[in-house]
């Protein structure tokens, strides 16, 4: 598989939240603001990519009774990492997300594909086969947030774009959005644009 | 044969592997606590100084919080306690410590805290001869969903110089409005006490009457209840009246 | 009449396939099933006969939300008259200004003086939510190529019936594209959501925007006036702090949403509803018995703190929305569950939920919107649990 696939088809074609519908839970709870969410796909992206690198580096000499907890380990470690990371660098992001970043290691996209890719490629391709994942991942969030801290607080990456009536302003703050169930109206829209977009993608009804 | 060298080599991966991990994430761990205590610590002071209104746009922190001087005081007798280390205490932590607190009787307790620590987090600024000019006090209590945590920055008089909120999860729009810096402004100037001595500061129900009032929050009557109670407990004799007296004798 | 058929039928070439505008057929289509029943058909072996098609359906409804609507015209002018002849307030506004010119006066004793104050502050709301819903209806069905639903009929009226009167415009207009797109288009279109989608818009707005359409001030028709509703009372004093009687309750004049306000007229339209077998009995006496029931169980418990508790079931009748929710809200036939046995459940349930939303929880003083649709969202499961039993039923009867 080429190199440029593996990191495209997974932003829109296979997205890991659209399409297999995972990875949800942080898509809604760190998306009220467009820096969070950044340095959450950051995260994401990198952990997803050099998990899967280290699965892949090892896939042969793991007995296959004991390749989930391997799997578990080199992601929970990752994740751990890449939490000291965020504590010492962006301490005020890593503040108000703090428990999502910890639940990386429960994310489905990172064991899905380490399961799913990594397990069965080379390094290589499983490094950008995370990568993909990592940004098509990123791709659903930063459209989420993106309209999350618009509407929610007339800013994006805390930059004020549309004056607030709280400041004087001529927008009025859309509360909703500043909830979580906004993402999730969200993630539907999106969805529902991507499969008339592709409709190969909607599921046969039974 | 075959079944005991496949056991080995599974514990052998099992062990590699988590002595690799550990020690990636052990040495990360070491490397990077300095920086993170000093954000911890940064993001304090932040806290304080905000939510108590002493910064200005673009300040740096460690320069504003120069003047500020931390104590530990025990809030039952207003006094600082010296053998304690305020870089070591959290009183919200130690709220949490059953030999650290004090219950609250419940005919006192307005805000529903039902505990209080014995020693108190305060914040003193001094003028250069070292007299107090400002104390900050950490304050909380529970609004409509979450436990609202926040500083009130007071002069001599236990006149309002700052007041605001840095952690509550309150419904936004509504009970959310607290951190509404026209509101916050509000607070500003008002006494806590009137001429009776007991706490008449408060959030009116609707528009504010009179000098000890601010504007209710429309539409979130209990959040403008809770912060009205935390008011009420916390400069009550059970909270912080001790001190505010000591720091009005000149005493801290 | 004769000549408007024929004009519709000279203009019906240019909609027609290979027509100049035959994307808009969609609005040709529904102008002219409005006029005329349509000359179309059903051909196949299996054929349905019955009086009534979707249309005349949503007209009854219409028909039956008539009291509802005019009550909410005099009501929403007499709160606003009321309330500024006690405090002495001026009207100010176009509004005001608009009672002015053609000489009326705001008193608060004079039936058409309430009435034409109170048709200023719903007509605007009203025309608001049929052409931004209205719009996004056409918009669908041009793209989807299917004509025009009538569904969005009665959503149009249902909507500003439960908002406040003093909402801006500009919220009404978002609340309802968002209802009809999100609560319905979405979903594939009439027929085919799982939400009702006026209760929809208003949830948008109630959680999107929350300063207007809650808390004391938005109520009654006077700017810079508060007013707490008989809910806002209760939740803060218990049923002694209610200042209403219930004679006025019942009959509905008392501040709150629109057209919410009267249990009266809401029964009226429900003896029509159910005369012509459009409204369902089922939910809407389980309904009721639910919200009885739950009353009295919370009556029984009872509360030091909570003063809501002693609400008894003959107030929570005529607080707040209950009749209008429980007769024209709860019995969408999309929404709602389809089995009768499921019917029972579903109407027994959002009372009980409705109650416990208003009694118990401190951030909602009205329960019937979120319990609705609550219990739309689990309508399909009782529908499949009455039908799975139902099965199971039959089989062990016949093996």
């Amino acid at each position: 598989m080429k190199i440029k696939q593996l990191v495209l088809d997974p932003i829109v074609k296979d997205n890991p939240i659209a399409l297999q519908i995972l990875g949800i839970c942080s898509a809604l709870a760190v998306t009220v603001q467009l820096k969070n969410v950044f340095v959450m796909c950051a995260a994401v992206t990198l952990v997803v990519a050099f998990a899967n690198m280290g699965v892949s580096l090892i896939r042969n000499h793991v007995p296959s009774s004991i390749r989930i907890i391997v799997q578990m380990t080199i992601i929970a470690s990752l994740v751990i990492v890449a939490e000291q990371f965020l504590k010492a660098f962006v301490f005020d992001q890593w503040k108000t997300m703090a428990v999502y970043v910890g639940l990386i290691i429960t994310n489905c996209i990172v064991m899905g594909r380490t399961e799913a890719f990594g397990m069965k490629n080379g390094p290589i391709e499983s490094f950008f086969d995370g990568i993909g994942n990592g940004l098509g991942y990123s791709f659903i969030l930063i459209v989420v947030g993106f309209f999350r801290e618009l509407f929610g607080s007339g800013k994006l990456f805390g930059m004020t774009v549309f004056e607030l009536t709280k400041d004087g302003g001529w927008y009025q703050a859309n509360g909703l959005m500043l909830l979580p169930p906004s993402a999730f109206i969200i993630i539907g829209v999106i969805i529902w644009l991507i499969r008339t977009y592709d409709p190969s993608q909607v599921e046969e009804s039974n | 044969m075959s079944n005991s060298s496949e056991t080995l080599k599974t514990l052998t991966v099992a062990g590699l592997l988590c002595i690799v991990c550990s020690v990636i994430v052990a040495g990360i761990v070491v490397t990077l606590r300095p920086q993170q205590a000093k954000n911890a610590e940064l993001d304090m002071k932040k806290n304080i100084l905000q939510s108590a209104g002493l910064l200005s746009d673009g300040q740096d922190i460690d320069e504003a919080f120069k003047s500020i001087h931390s104590v530990v005081v025990n809030i039952e007798t207003g006094e600082v306690v010296n053998d304690m280390n305020p870089e070591n205490y959290d009183m919200v932590e130690a709220n949490a410590n059953p030999e650290m607190n004090v219950e609250i009787p419940s005919d006192k307790d307005y805000g529903g805290l039902s505990t209080r620590p014995k020693y108190a987090n305060v914040y003193l600024e001094k003028d250069e001869s070292g007299d107090t000019k400002t104390v900050i006090l950490k304050l909380w209590s529970k609004g409509l969903w979450s436990t609202m945590y926040g500083f009130i920055a007071l002069d001599t008089e236990a006149t309002v110089k700052g007041f605001g909120y840095y952690a509550h999860g309150e419904t936004p729009g509504l009970g959310g409005e607290v951190d509404n810096p026209k509101w916050k402004q509000q607070w500003v100037g008002k006494s806590i006490y009137d001429n009776t001595n007991e706490v008449a500061i408060k959030v009116a129900k609707g528009e504010a009457q009179g000098e000890y009032q601010v504007d209710g929050l429309s539409g979130a009557t209990i959040t403008s209840n809770g912060v009205t109670n935390s008011m009420k407990y916390w400069f009550s004799d059970h909270g912080y009246k001790k001190l505010l007296n000591r720091v009005a004798e000149g005493g801290l | 009449m004769s000549a408007l058929r024929s004009f519709l039928d000279k203009q019906g070439e240019m909609f027609h396939k290979g027509g100049k505008l035959e994307k808009l057929y969609p609005l040709y289509e529904a102008l002219d099933t409005f006029a005329y029943t349509p000359g179309i058909k059903a051909t196949g072996n299996t054929h349905v006969r019955d009086s009534i098609d979707l249309k005349r359906t949503m007209i009854s409804v219409v028909f039956a939300l008539t009291p509802a609507i005019l009550f909410c015209l005099y009501n929403t002018g007499y709160q606003a008259n009321a309330a500024m002849a006690a405090n002495g307030m001026e009207a100010i506004g176009w509004r005001a200004d608009i009672i002015r010119m053609i000489g009326l006066g705001f008193d608060p004793g004079n039936f058409i003086h309430n009435f034409v104050y109170g048709a200023l502050w719903f007509f605007p709301v009203f025309l608001v939510t049929q052409i931004a819903g209205g719009t996004c209806e056409v918009i669908f069905s041009i793209i989807r190529k299917h004509e025009v639903n009538e569904g969005f009929l009665v959503t149009g009226m249902l909507y500003p019936l439960t908002l406040p009167p003093t909402i801006p415009l500009w919220q009404v207009a978002v609340g309802i594209i968002f209802g009809v797109v999100i609560g319905k288009e979405i979903f594939g279109g009439t027929g085919k959501n799982i939400f009702n989608p006026a209760l929809t818009g208003r949830a948008f707005l109630f959680f999107a925007y929350p300063a207007q359409i809650s808390g004391d001030a938005v109520w009654t028709a006077v700017d810079g006036y508060t007013g707490a509703t008989m809910l806002g009372q209760a939740a803060a004093g218990g049923m002694d702090a209610i200042t209403y009687s219930w004679n006025d309750a019942f009959i509905g004049l008392v501040p709150g949403s629109m057209g919410e306000t009267s249990t009266l007229m809401c029964l009226l339209g429900a003896g029509f509803l159910i005369m012509t077998g459009i409204g369902n009995w089922r939910i809407m006496l389980s309904m009721l018995l639910g919200m009885v029931g739950m009353s009295f169980f919370l009556n029984t418990i009872g509360s030091e703190t909570n003063p809501m508790f002693a609400v008894t079931p003959e107030w929570h009748l005529v607080m707040g929305s209950f009749a209008f929710a429980c007769v024209f809200m709860a019995t969408d036939p999309v929404s709602a569950s389809m089995t009768n046995t499921g019917r029972l459940v579903y109407g027994a349930l959002i009372g009980v939920l409705g109650v416990l939303i208003r009694v118990v929880n401190p951030a909602y003083p009205e329960g019937w919107m979120l319990a609705i649709l609550f219990m739309n969202s689990m309508a399909p499961l009782i529908d499949y649990f009455v039908v799975e039993r139902n099965i199971k039923r039959r089989m062990a009867r016949y093996v």
